[in-house]
């Protein structure tokens, strides 16, 4: 197997491959985009990324792009809730995002995002996560995988991509191979799957679990093949020992950290910062709590009564991240982005609530040592249609890649087959710093 | 809910009223007219006449179907099968009824009514009891639903989605025609439901005792928990038998035909034999004889004491750069005229008139300075991974010494030996159950001394119904079959596995199995193969098909044909929409997507080209005649214009053949872990490495009327199936010894589960549980009995009252190692790398807590509890887990571990009697309820925490052998083939 196809899994276990691996990368990152006029952004030097994922839709004109009021009752469209201005002169936002508002100079709303994906949230997802539509020919990776497959883990002990959620097959590698997947986590208390001993499992027993394991295991090593799947049995056993898993333990944070993120979303933030500063290069947040108002993200009908819990719940959460971030010194170097499969019209639904629209809507940017400017792209009256030109999501992810310094203009191949790291997307340069 | 609760109580008075009109228009009446056989339950199932409303019809039709059942106990309608003996859905709704006359003593009863739908009940006619079904919502917005009846201590509580009424009902002791009636299914706006029936049911107490039975003229079934399950699993081998019988009917039909097609094939064999196989040396199997022909020269080799030649420089180094590195595009579709795969071809050189390979000067070899060229624009192979220095230097010395091309390397191999009797078990167990050998499986081989125990074990294996499970998921992965929980999209299919998995264990002959998948007929969504035919949001679902049919069954790869001519493959895009078409019995559209947009072809001379464009409508028409010829009798076809079966005769005539050969290959593959032709989906470029070998199986396999296990025996039967395994690329190349084979994620989890004597304790595989949605907004997997039957829990909605906790427990673990949740596309190939994940699943995953648990349910709790000496314990558990003695290290080992406490370990007391307790549900139609998140999360809390342990065994001893579990459970070697 010749360096470029092994997973980076596969380096994270060899020493020797990752910084042979490793080093190989940027070079080739630089000298292509050196030959191609087309992607001579300067790539960025963040080196992390947390995908925030608000499943569901978040609706644009009552968060990141307000306008004038609405009325449900009278059915008059517009935004739900008051519009507050920003630390960025001109960019205003929804009055639950007070603290967010303060931060907004570190922070970029791309409001012109669109896509032409039918109004199913599966295949929403699919696109937001992948920049493609599905195929049969075969399988594309998400963002994560892509960056872990990029990027490698920073360390040799941490996984490269992880998921604070459920998984689902939209945020799978593709053919990038399971060695560019995600351990995941479902609750911030939980731990990674496979990674947390049982509670009653004390460490007297795993002492005698371990020792006859180590007497019986020695028939495998004879055969070269098993010897392969026992030296990841190895390595799985050292990963659940207290160094990696003492990343889970939020626990370790001060009191007061822990209260400024706020509630479980928040605390999920927490943990995404703890992985990032060990090493993990990806990790994607589901803000998937549904309880709060619901409905999640997905605020038809009844969902919109209390979907300003969820904003505020964003709200903190995100300033938090920031701030936090920015104190430890290492915005610059992690690129906060908020996901969403689509947003929502201006238009009330008959219970009062939203419908889907993906023709134009917000993602978010934020540290990852972009130029922010607080919004980027204008959109008309009820926030539904771009007055800018639209960015795409592949132009996203290409922003999102060149901010990670991972040249967009880039090609993987599955086997033989070319495939460009993004769909022809060419990143916002406005956000770079200047050449 | 209070509406819920105050139901029950006023059921018999709404049920009079209701039944009231009924009885005098329809319905009832007509029921009652023809009188019930004595001692059975006869259920009718009326199609027509049935209102597409939620109402009861006026004039229901007469029974389109009639079956016998043994007591008012319903939860399943014996599939109907049409064509061949494919699944085809009943219309939705219909209306059953079961009717019995039965005789209670005399005295006072409670009438316990349970259904899915609207259902109610009548004695000679007289109305007893009825369901109306209020209008729900289906968005998400229904509350949880707490109102069950409380109706004694151990009565079974009511299923999720079904609604229950009691009544009381007095008997002279006289016999009574009872007549139960239900819709089935329903209508969502145009779309019909998913006709399931719940726990409908009947049931009787008597006044002042709750003790429910099922109402039946001729047998008791207590209501309670274990004595439904028993009722159920004794229904259920009932189904599959009548389910079976129904199949073998349907296919009696068109037995004449399918007579005349494998007497043709068997014709076709005589007049074109197979190369024999070369004389018998040693080996007297056709197989090893054809295998150890070209292990011979090296055999001669080592006699004459000559040291072993090891393969040519040009075989261990040049020929797999050159595949790897330049075939793609220089063999056949020769780009740029040239072609790198003969020795001749490489002199002649392409289109530049220049040889590529010059022997002895690297210098005038076009193949050198393209390789090491700098231009990016110039360089080959074009990229960005052009070859290393190393790479370069190792062609330029090779072409320097003379550029020496071997057709056929020779090499020194030294067949394995034979593998001992307990590893050949466990591979041939694998292989055929996908599962390993039960301890009495494992006691009676071991035991058998025959000299032929291994041919009889497999013909034994052949027989097994378990067949049918590792081939279901093999053509799961190669047809891309791909069902969702939810909303049909990202390439989502039908539930096509269950055709599948009939057709398997029906032993069907593949050209009829393959003859039904392309007419895909049947149900969509109920699992019959025209579920194949599906590919949600896909713009093109048929090219999707043809593209799937083309790797699957004749080795053809044409998906670059999706959006343009393929550099790398002979095919067009318009052979593939012409075979879309073919499927589609009509022309096929490209749709907008099927073309690159010229920018995106490359600044170099572009590889690929655009032959079709966007909205082109292109005809049905059969074009690769090189794989297969258009050419059959004409008695072949009972339609002649139907291209579908047009398609499917010319691909399994026997003289096509390409589809034998790749069927052929496949089974091999599986079997032998490595392919006679590499790799398995794609032979443009391959050749297979034994050539007659593949010819003789070919014809085999055609003449036994494609029979897979006629073929399976063949190879198994082999030495070389037999050999121990290794792995080394010459060897496992020419069959001298298989290659060691990791196990595939199915059968990781079937034999984990298998060995530590657990079945799966997993929800239902449905969202939809109370069937308020359309197949298209959710599907029914039920309750898996094997690894093939989870589906991925795809949640993107990320909302946790969407989960399914104990299904992805399992599932986890099936992805770590390597299964394909979500089939957006046909698999060539799984990827078996280790990764840290799966040991890691396997020590602290929620499924190693149920597998290492000894709780009162464990079939390894029965073992440990049995009085003898604790040797015997150990070597139970080597032979059930492992399926081998262990050495004595290990028993020391092992026994050092349960010897403390192994006297004294067994507690007198009882197995615990579990907790009966109401379980709320949650389904789509109310997972917006705040309670359905916190359900869902304490679900997920208690499937973690596992089955609770025995109490018949000391607690310090269960533990310590709970660790000897939990380590045999991570051995290495348990993952492996042996």
């Amino acid at each position: 197997m010749s360096p470029d196809r092994r997973s980076r899994r596969e380096i994270l276990h060899d020493g020797a491959g990752l910084t042979g691996a490793a080093a190989l990368l940027p070079a080739v990152a630089a000298s292509a985009s050196a030959a191609d006029p087309q992607t001579s952004t300067p790539l960025g030097k963040a080196r992390h990324c947390i995908f925030l994922w608000l499943g569901g839709g978040m609706a644009q004109i009552d968060t990141f792009d307000p306008k004038p009021k609405g009325d449900p009752k009278l059915k008059k469209p517009g935004c739900y809730y008051d519009t507050i201005p920003t630390a960025v002169p001109g960019v205003s936002v929804s009055e639950h995002l007070e603290r967010t508002a303060r931060v907004m100079d570190r922070v970029t709303a791309v409001r012109t995002v669109f896509h032409g994906t039918v109004d199913e949230h599966a295949t929403a997802v699919h696109y937001v996560h992948t920049g493609r539509a599905i195929s049969e020919t075969i399988r594309y990776p998400s963002i994560g995988g892509i960056v872990a497959h990029e990027r490698g883990s920073g360390s040799p002990t941490t996984p490269p991509y992880v998921v604070i959620g459920y998984p689902n097959a939209s945020r799978d590698p593709g053919f990038l191979g399971a060695g560019s997947g995600y351990l995941y986590v479902t609750r911030t208390d939980a731990g990674p799957a496979g990674f947390v001993r049982h509670e009653d499992v004390t460490g007297d027993r795993q002492a005698r679990r371990e020792q006859l394991l180590a007497q019986l295991r020695r028939r495998a090593t004879a055969d070269p093949d098993v010897k392969q799947y026992d030296d990841v049995l190895a390595q799985s056993l050292r990963l659940a020992g207290p160094e990696f898993t003492r990343l889970f333990n939020l626990n370790e944070e001060s009191s007061s950290v822990r209260q400024a993120y706020g509630g479980e979303f928040g605390q999920r933030c927490l943990l995404a910062r703890r992985l990032v500063e060990s090493g993990v290069s990806f990790v994607e947040v589901s803000h998937n709590l549904n309880f709060i108002n619901g409905t999640g993200w997905d605020t038809h009908n009844e969902g919109q009564l209390n979907q300003h819990r969820l904003i505020r719940e964003l709200d903190s959460a995100l300033s938090a991240l920031i701030l936090d971030l920015e104190k430890r010194g290492s915005l610059d170097r992690t690129l906060i982005v908020i996901g969403t499969e689509f947003g929502r019209p201006a238009a009330f639904d008959a219970g009062g609530g939203r419908g889907h629209h993906a023709k134009c809507f917000s993602l978010v940017l934020a540290g990852g040592g972009l130029r922010h400017r607080g919004a980027w792209g204008e959109t008309d009256v009820l926030a539904q249609k771009a007055l800018t030109p639209g960015v795409s999501v592949p132009d996203f992810h290409a922003t999102l890649l060149a901010a990670l310094g991972i040249d967009p203009g880039k090609t993987l191949y599955d086997g033989a087959r070319p495939v460009p790291i993004t769909d022809g997307g060419r990143p916002i340069r406005e956000l770079f710093p200047k050449l | 809910m209070g509406r819920w609760k105050r139901l029950p109580m006023h059921a018999a008075v709404v049920g009079l009223a209701l039944l009231g009109v009924a009885a005098r228009v329809g319905g009832a009446t007509a029921a009652s007219r023809s009188v019930a056989p004595a001692g059975g339950v006869t259920v009718e199932l009326v199609e027509q006449g049935v209102p597409l409303e939620k109402q009861w019809p006026t004039h229901p039709g007469p029974a389109a179907e009639s079956y016998e059942e043994t007591a008012f106990g319903f939860f399943h309608e014996p599939w109907r099968y049409i064509s061949t003996g494919v699944r085809e859905d009943r219309p939705s709704p219909h209306l059953f009824r079961a009717k019995a006359r039965v005789t209670l003593p005399a005295g006072s009863f409670r009438v316990l009514l349970r259904a899915r739908g609207p259902a109610r009940l009548t004695v000679d006619g007289q109305p007893v009891v009825d369901l109306p079904v209020p209008p729900e919502r289906t968005d998400g917005h229904n509350p949880i639903r707490h109102d069950f009846l409380e109706l004694g201590p151990e009565t079974r509580y009511r299923a999720a989605g079904d609604h229950e009424a009691v009544a009381d009902h007095q008997s002279t002791g006289a016999p009574r025609e009872w007549v139960l009636e239900t819709l089935v299914g329903g209508r969502a706006g145009k779309e019909p439901l998913r006709p399931e029936l719940g726990e409908t049911l009947v049931a009787v107490a008597a006044k002042g005792s709750d003790r429910f039975h099922l109402l039946s003229p001729a047998r008791r079934v207590p209501l309670t928990d274990p004595g439904w399950e028993a009722y159920r699993a004794e229904r259920e081998a009932h189904y599959r038998r009548v389910e079976a019988g129904r199949r073998a009917v349907a296919r009696l039909a068109s037995a004449d035909y399918w007579a005349m097609r494998h007497t043709a094939a068997r014709d076709w064999v005589k007049q074109h034999p197979a190369p024999l196989p070369p004389p018998a040396g040693p080996a007297t199997h056709p197989i090893d004889r054809f295998l150890e022909a070209q292990l011979k020269p090296t055999v001669r080799n080592a006699a004459s004491g000559a040291s072993p030649s090891l393969a040519t420089p040009f075989d261990r180094e040049i020929r797999p750069l050159l595949k790897a590195r330049c075939l793609n595009c220089h063999a056949s579709t020769a780009s740029g005229g040239l072609r790198l795969d003969s020795a001749a071809a490489a002199r002649k050189g392409g289109a530049s008139g220049r040889p590529a390979i010059a022997p002895g000067h690297p210098e005038a070899s076009t193949l050198i300075a393209r390789v090491a060229g700098t231009s990016a624009e110039h360089r080959m192979p074009p990229g960005p991974n052009p070859l290393t220095p190393a790479e370069i230097a190792r062609l330029t010395e090779w072409i320097r010494r003379g550029a020496t091309w071997t057709d056929d390397p020779v090499v020194a191999v030294r067949p394995s030996p034979l593998i001992d009797d307990p590893g050949f078990l466990r591979r041939v167990t694998l292989d055929l159950t996908g599962t390993v050998p039960t301890l009495t499986e494992a006691r009676a081989f071991l035991a058998d001394r025959r000299p032929d125990r291994r041919a009889r074990l497999i013909d034994r294996l052949l027989d097994d119904p378990r067949w049918a499970d590792p081939w279901v998921a093999y053509w799961q992965d190669l047809l891309a079959e791909n069902p969702n929980l939810v909303n049909s999209t990202l390439n989502n299919t039908g539930p096509f596995r269950w055709w599948l998995y009939e057709s398997f264990l029906d032993r069907k002959p593949l050209d009829l199995m393959v003859t039904e998948l392309i007419r895909m007929e049947g149900s969509r969504f109920g699992g019959g193969p025209a579920g194949f035919g599906l590919a949600a949001m896909n713009d093109a679902p048929l090219v999707a098909k043809a593209n799937i049919l083309g790797t699957a069954l004749l080795a053809t790869e044409m998906k670059c044909a999706r959006c343009h001519d393929a550099p790398y493959h002979a095919s067009k895009q318009s052979d593939l929409f012409n075979l879309a078409a073919m499927l589609a019995r009509a022309p096929v559209a490209v749709p907008i997507t099927s073309s690159v947009p010229s920018a995106k072809l490359g600044g170099r001379t572009p590889r690929i080209k655009v032959t079709l464009q966007p909205g082109e409508k292109v005809p049905p028409h059969w074009s690769l005649e090189s794989l297969a010829r258009n050419e059959f009798p004409n008695r072949w076809l009972a339609q002649p214009d139907d291209t579908r079966d047009r398609l499917a005769a010319l691909i399994t005539a026997p003289w096509n053949e390409r589809f034998a050969e790749v069927m052929v290959n496949r089974v091999w593959r599986r079997y032998m872990g490595r392919g006679l032709v590499e790799p398995l989906h794609d032979w443009e470029n391959a050749r297979p490495s034994h050539p007659t070998l593949l010819k003789w199986l070919a014809r085999e396999f055609v003449g036994s009327g494609y029979d897979l296990r006629h073929l399976s025996r063949l190879i198994l039967t082999s030495r070389a199936y037999q050999r121990q395994s290794r792995t080394n690329p010459e060897a496992n190349r020419l069959f001298a010894a298989p290659p060691r084979r990791r196990l595939s994620a199915e059968q990781v989890v079937d034999s984990s589960f298998d060995a530590f004597g657990r079945k799966f304790d997993v929800e239902p595989l449905c969202i939809d549980l109370d069937g308020a949605r359309p197949p298209i907004n959710g599907l029914n997997f039920g309750k898996p009995r094997r690894a093939w039957e989870f589906v991925y829990s795809s949640n993107e909605r990320d909302r946790p009252s969407l989960t399914l906790p104990r299904n992805e427990a399992v599932t986890e673990l099936l992805l770590a190692f390597g299964w394909t949740g979500s089939r957006q596309d046909a698999q060539a190939d799984r990827r078996v790398e280790p990764m840290a994940i799966q040991p890691a699943l396997l020590a602290n995953g929620t499924v190693s807590r149920w597998l290492t648990r000894l709780s009162d349910d464990s079939r390894l709790t029965a073992l440990c509890l049995q009085n003898r000496p604790i040797e015997l314990l150990v070597e139970d558990l080597f032979l059930g887990i492992l399926t081998r003695k262990p050495t004595d290290e290990e028993r020391r080992a092992v026994i050092s571990v349960l010897k403390p406490g192994y006297a004294t370990r067994v507690n007198a007391v009882a197995a615990a009697v579990p907790a009966r307790k109401p379980q709320p549900y949650v389904a789509w139609s109310n997972h917006l309820d705040p309670e359905a998140t916190d359900i869902r999360i304490r679900e997920a809390a208690e499937a973690r925490q596992g089955p609770p342990p025995t109490r018949r065994l000391t607690p310090a001893w269960r533990e310590r052998m709970e660790d000897v579990l939990w380590t045999l459970l991570n051995l290495p070697e348990r993952v492996y083939v042996p």
